[in-house]
C-alpha cells in the first residue's frame, strides 16, 4: 500500500484536568489474573450450589419427567462460575472504576496494555489487540486440539465396525461434544487471532475501538469453554450439537453446560463483532476509502455482521430450552402447546449463516495472501466485494434447507430451494476472482499459496455437494446421513480449516517475529490434506449408500468405507500433529523474519516486526489500494495500441512498459 | 469494442477502413496460445471425470437393491441432471487451478521474494460478465429443474400418479407409522388395524403414511424408495410411495433421537396383491376393497 506520511501536531490543552491517579497504575487489576479468575469461579460456583441446593427439593419433576431441583443447582452452578471467573479476571473494575468516578489515567492505560508485564500479560485482562490476538490463537488451538481427540474417538468407534468400544451415552456426548467444540473454535479461529492481531493494523489504527471490550470478549470465551467441557462428567451432551427438542429436555443435566456455553459465547461473539465492526468502520486511516480497504477487512466484517445479527436468535433458542428445563416454560413442549419447529427454526436462522460466518474470513485472507505470492493485483475487487455482500444477504433467506424433511412446512420448501441454489451466484464469483487472480501468474510456491489451491479443491468439492443438497428430491434421500456429513466437513474443514491454517503460517511472522518452518508446515498440511480427503470422499460413499449420521452400529454394508474414513482420519491427526509441532518449534526458535517477508503491500507489512506499542508513530495516509502488483500486460498493451489505433487516436506502443 | 455508428465528424476525421477483428477472430487468436489449448484439455479432461464419477455415486446408491420407487428413480435422474450441468463449471475451475499449481504459467521456488511481478491484470468485463450471466444461467436451471422435480415427487409421494407416470385407478393403503423410542410401528387403518413393526406393501399400490412420534423427533427413511419425512410429537407429517420393485428394502431412523437410534432401523417387504391380501388375513384384518 503505498503510504504518504504527515507529521501530526498534538495540540494539547494545558488547563484540561486529567483524571487523578488513585494507587499504583492499574488498581485493583494488578491483582487479577487468571488463577484469581479460576480461584473465584470455583468458590462462586461451589457456593451458588450449595445455595440453591437448600431452597429446592429433589423430587419436583418438570413435563419430562426430570428432576427440576438438580437443574436449578446446575444451572446456578456454571452461573456461578462464569460470574466469578470474570470477577476473578478484573471485567467487573472498569465499570466500578467508572461508577466511582475514577476515570484512567494514562498510566493506569498502560499497565491495562500489559506494558512492562513481561509473560504474565498473557494470562490478564490486557486491552491491547495484539496480545488479545495471540490469546485467542491460543485458544482457538486448544479447542480445535480438543475437538479433534473427540473426532479421534469417534472414527475409532466406526472404524471398529466389529464391536460396540464406547456405551451409547458416552459416544452421542463425545459427538455433540465434537460439533460443538469445533463450531466455536472454527468461529473464532481466523477472526480472533488475526481479527484482532492484523486488522487494526490493517486499516491503520492504533488499536480497537474498544480495547476493553476486546479484554471482556476472549475472556468471556475462555469462561464459555468450561461448562462445555464439563458435560461429559455430567451425564452428557447426547444430543448431537444441534441438540434438537425434547431430546434434549431428556437429557441429563450436562446439557446445561451446553446452554450456559452457548448464551456466554453469544455474547462474546457480540462484543468482538461490535468492537470489530466499529474498528473498521470508524478507525480506517486517512484516505483509506472503500475501494481501498483489503479484502480480508471485508471477509472479517461481513463475518462479524454476519454473527452479530444471527447469533441472538441461537442464544435465544438455548435461552428457551434452558426455562423449559429449569423454570417450567413449555416452548418445546408439544402437550403443553409448545413447538419442536419453534426450536429448529431458532436454532437454523443462525446455524446456516453460521457456516458462512465460519468460511468467509478464512477465504478472503485466501484472497489477501494470493495475490502477495502470485505478485497480481486481485482480480476485480469489485466482483470479489459484491460476492461477499451477496453470501451475507442471501444468508438471511436460506436456513429452512437444513428442514426441507421436518415437515414443517412442505410448501416453504419451493422458495427455499429457490434461496439456497441463488446463494451459488455469489459464491461463485468469489471462485472467479480467486481463477483470474491465477490467470497467467507465476505463483511463488510458499505454504499458504499451495493451500489456495487445496482449498480451491475443497471448495469445489465441498460447492457441488451443495448443490446436491440443496435440491429438495435429492435431499430427501441424503438428507440425515453421512452425505451431508461429509458435505460439511468439505466446507467447514477442508475450505474453513485448511483457509485458517494457511492464513495464521502467512501472518505468523507477523504475529511471532518468526517465519512458520516451510517445510514441516508443508509436510503437516499436505498429510492432513491427504488423510482429509481419503475420509471424507469415503463417507461421501458411505451416505450414498444410505448410511444415517450418528450411529455407532450400522449395516456390515458400509464397513468398507468406514474403514477407510478411520485410517484417513488418524492420517489426519498425524499431519495436525506434524504441523502443530512446526508451528510451536518455529514460535520458539524459528528463523527470524523481517518486517514484511513476503513483499506485501497491506499496512500491517509496512510496520516494524515485533510491532511497536501503538502499531504507528505517525498515522499513515493511504493514496491507493494494497493491489498495485504486476508488470503490464504484454496482451492488454497489444489490445490497447490497436483500439487506440481505430479510433485514430494516439499511436500504438507496443512493448512499452 | 462497440462499432460507432455516428456520421463522422470533423473533429472525429474520416471514419478507419474497417479492418476490425471480429470476436472470432480475436478468439482463434487466443487459442494461439500455449496454455488456451491445455486449459480446455484439462478442462475436457476434469469435466469427464466428474461425470464418470456419478455413475459410480449412483452405483453407490443402487447398492442395497433400490431404486424401488419411481420417487427414487427421480432422484437419481437429478442427481445425473445436477452434476452434469455443473460439470463444465467444475472442470474450468479446477483446470485452472491445477494449471497454475503445476505451473503451467511458470512458478517460483525458494525462500527470496519473486523480483518479478505478474500481468498487471486488474479486471476483464468479458470474464466476470460472462461468467455471472452463465452462473446465473445454470443456477436458474438448477432451480426450475428441481421445483419441477419437487411437485413431481410430492405428486408420487401422494399417490395421484403411478409408477407409469398414469392417473392412478390403484386405491391407495394408508398406513399410520409411528416412531418411538426405538421402535417403527405400522398400522393399517383400513384394514382392521393391522399392527406390525415390519412394513408390508403390495406392490404397484400408492402408499400414503401418517407420521408421527410418541416421544422426540425421529426421522422416517425408507432408503431405497428414496422417502423421507421426520415424525415429531404433537404433529403429523405426511409421505408416501408406490412401491416398483418386488423385495425387501432397508428403514432407517435418520434423525438423532437418543442412546439407541443406530438400532432403530426395520424393514418394508414389498410383495405381490396375492400375498399382500393373504398377509393381511393371518393377521388378522379384513382387505376393505
Ligand atoms: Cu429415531
Amino acid at each position: 500500500m503505498t503510504t504518504a506520511t504527515v507529521t501530526v501536531t498534538i495540540h494539547e490543552a494545558p488547563d484540561v484536568i486529567q483524571p487523578r491517579q488513585h494507587g499504583k497504575p492499574g488498581g485493583l487489576l494488578r491483582y487479577c489474573n487468571f488463577v484469581t479468575a479460576l480461584i473465584l469461579g470455583i468458590v462462586l460456583a461451589a457456593l451458588a450450589y450449595w445455595i440453591t441446593g437448600m431452597f429446592t427439593t429433589g423430587e419436583a419433576l418438570n413435563a419430562n419427567f426430570v428432576p427440576i431441583g438438580i437443574n436449578v443447582q446446575i444451572t446456578a452452578m456454571y452461573v456461578g462460575w462464569v460470574v466469578g471467573f470474570m470477577i476473578g479476571i478484573g471485567a467487573f473494575v472498569g465499570p466500578i472504576r467508572w461508577f466511582l468516578g475514577r476515570d484512567l489515567t494514562h498510566a493506569d492505560a498502560e499497565y491495562l496494555a500489559g506494558r512492562g508485564q513481561g509473560r504474565m500479560k498473557f494470562w490478564k485482562y490486557t486491552t491491547d489487540h495484539k496480545i488479545v490476538g495471540i490469546q485467542y490463537l491460543i485458544v482457538s488451538m486448544a479447542l480445535l486440539g480438543f475437538g479433534g481427540l473427540l473426532a479421534m474417538l469417534i472414527r475409532t468407534e466406526l472404524g471398529v465396525t466389529w464391536a460396540e468400544l464406547f456405551n451409547p451415552n458416552f459416544y452421542n456426548s463425545i459427538i455433540g461434544t465434537h460439533g460443538i467444540v469445533m463450531i466455536i473454535a472454527m468461529i473464532v479461529v481466523v477472526s480472533g487471532p488475526l481479527g484482532n492481531f492484523i486488522v487494526p493494523i490493517m486499516v491503520g489504527a492504533r488499536d480497537m475501538a474498544f480495547p476493553r471490550l476486546n479484554a471482556l470478549s476472549i475472556w468471556l470465551l475462555v469462561a464459555a469453554i468450561p461448562p462445555l467441557a464439563s458435560n461429559l462428567a455430567l451425564g452428557g451432551l447426547r444430543d448431537g450439537w444441534t441438540v434438537y427438542q425434547p431430546l434434549a429436555d431428556q437429557a441429563p443435566v450436562g446439557m446445561i453446560g451446553y446452554q450456559i456455553t452457548i448464551i456466554t459465547f453469544g455474547f462474546s461473539t457480540a462484543i468482538a463483532s461490535v468492537n470489530l465492526m466499529t474498528t473498521i468502520v470508524k478507525m480506517r486511516a486517512k484516505g483509506m476509502t472503500w475501494s481501498r480497504v483489503p479484502i480480508f477487512v471485508y471477509g472479517i466484517f461481513a463475518s462479524s455482521l454476519m454473527g452479530l445479527i444471527w447469533f441472538p436468535m441461537y442464544q435465544y433458542s438455548q435461552w428457551f430450552a434452558l426455562s423449559d428445563r429449569v423454570i417450567n416454560t413449555s416452548f418445546y413442549v408439544p402437550a403443553q402447546g409448545g413447538s419442536v419447529w419453534l426450536y429448529e427454526n431458532l436454532f437454523w436462522l443462525l446455524g446456516h449463516p453460521e457456516v458462512y460466518v465460519i468460511v468467509l474470513p478464512g477465504v478472503a485472507a485466501l484472497l489477501e495472501l494470493m495475490v502477495v505470492f502470485l505478485r497480481k493485483p486481485l482480480f476485480s475487487y469489485k466482483f470479489a466485494v459484491a460476492g461477499i455482500f451477496g453470501i451475507v444477504g442471501l444468508s438471511a433467506v436460506v436456513w429452512v434447507h437444513h428442514m426441507y424433511m421436518t415437515g414443517w412446512a412442505p410448501s416453504s420448501n419451493y422458495p427455499f430451494m429457490l434461496s439456497t441454489e441463488m446463494i451459488s451466484i455469489p459464491i461463485s464469483f468469489l471462485v472467479l476472482v480467486m481463477l483470474g487472480t491465477m490467470w497467467r501468474a507465476r505463483p511463488w510456491t510458499r505454504l499458504p499459496m499451495m493451500a489456495v489451491y487445496a482449498v480451491v479443491w475443497n471448495k469445489v468439492i465441498g460447492g457441488i455437494t451443495g448443490v446436491f443438497l440443496s435440491d429438495v428430491p435429492v435431499d430427501q434421500y441424503m438428507h440425515g446421513s453421512m452425505f451431508v456429513v461429509a458435505h460439511f466437513h468439505y466446507m467447514l474443514m477442508g475450505a474453513g480449516l485448511f483457509s485458517a491454517m494457511a492464513a495464521i503460517a502467512y501472518w505468523f511472522p507477523k504475529m511471532t517475529g518468526r517465519y512458520l518452518d516451510n517445510r514441516w508446515g508443508s509436510i503437516g498440511f499436505w498429510v492432513a490434506f491427504g488423510g482429509f480427503q481419503l475420509t471424507f470422499l469415503s463417507m461421501f460413499a458411505a451416505g450414498l449408500q444410505g448410511m444415517p449420521r450418528r450411529v455407532l452400529q450400522f449395516d456390515s454394508l458400509f464397513n468398507v468405507s468406514n474403514w477407510i474414513s478411520t485410517i484417513g482420519a488418524y492420517i489426519i491427526g498425524i499431519g495436525m500433529l506434524i504441523f502443530l509441532a512446526a508451528v510451536i518449534n518455529s514460535w520458539r526458535s524459528g528463523e527470524i523474519a523481517p518486517a514484511n517477508p513476503y513483499g506485501a503491500k497491506t499496512l500491517e507489512a509496512q510496520v516494524p516486526t515485533p510491532v511497536p506499542p501503538e502499531n504507528f508513530a505517525v498515522l499513515p495516509v493511504i493514496t491507493s489500494d494494497p493491489y498495485g502488483y504486476g508488470s503490464p500486460d504484454p496482451y492488454e498493451l497489444e489490445d490497447e495500441a490497436r483500439r487506440a489505433a481505430l479510433e485514430g487516436g494516439e499511436p500504438a506502443k507496443v512493448g512499452a512498459s | 469494442m462497440t462499432i460507432d455508428q455516428r456520421p463522422p465528424t470533423a473533429e472525429e476525421g474520416p471514419e478507419e477502413p474497417t479492418n476490425r477483428p471480429t470476436p472470432m477472430h480475436l478468439f482463434r487468436n487466443w487459442l494461439k496460445r500455449r496454455y488456451a489449448k491445455r486449459l480446455i484439455w484439462l478442462t475436457l479432461i476434469i469435466s469427464a471425470g466428474w461425470i464418470a464419477a456419478t455413475f459410480l455415486a449412483v452405483y453407490f446408491m443402487n447398492m442395497s437393491g433400490g431404486p424401488a420407487s419411481a420417487i427414487m428413480s427421480e432422484i437419481e435422474l437429478t442427481m445425473y441432471v445436477l452434476a452434469w450441468v455443473c460439470a463444465p463449471l467444475m472442470g474450468v475451475t479446477l483446470a485452472i487451478a491445477l494449471y497454475s499449481m503445476i505451473g503451467g504459467w511458470g512458478r517460483v521456488k525458494g525462500d527470496k521474494q519473486p523480483d518479478q511481478d505478474g500481468p498487471g491484470i486488474r479486471n476483464n468485463s468479458i470474464a466476470t460478465i460472462g461468467w455471472a450471466v452463465w452462473v446465473s444461467a445454470l443456477a436458474a436451471f438448477l432451480v426450475v429443474w428441481g421445483l419441477v422435480e419437487l411437485a413431481n415427487i410430492q405428486a408420487f409421494a401422494n399417490g395421484s400418479v403411478a409408477a407409469n407416470q398414469q392417473p392412478n385407478s390403484q386405491q391407495s393403503i394408508t398406513v399410520n407409522v409411528t416412531g418411538q423410542q426405538w421402535v417403527w410401528t405400522f398400522a393399517y387403518p383400513d384394514q382392521n388395524k393391522v399392527t406390525t413393526d415390519v412394513l408390508v406393501v403390495p406392490i404397484n399400490t400408492p402408499i400414503y403414511f401418517n407420521v408421527t412420534s410418541k416421544d422426540v423427533v425421529h426421522s422416517f427413511w425408507v432408503v431405497e424408495m428414496g422417502v423421507k419425512i421426520d415424525a415429531n410429537p404433537g404433529a403429523i407429517t405426511n409421505t408416501g410411495f408406490t412401491a416398483t420393485k418386488l423385495g425387501t428394502f432397508n428403514i432407517r431412523c435418520a434423525e438423532l433421537c437418543g442412546l439407541h437410534h443406530a438400532y432403530m432401523e426395520t424393514q418394508v417387504k414389498v410383495v405381490t396383491q396375492d400375498e399382500y391380501n393373504s398377509w393381511v388375513r393371518e393377521n388378522g384384518g379384513v382387505r376393505l376393497s
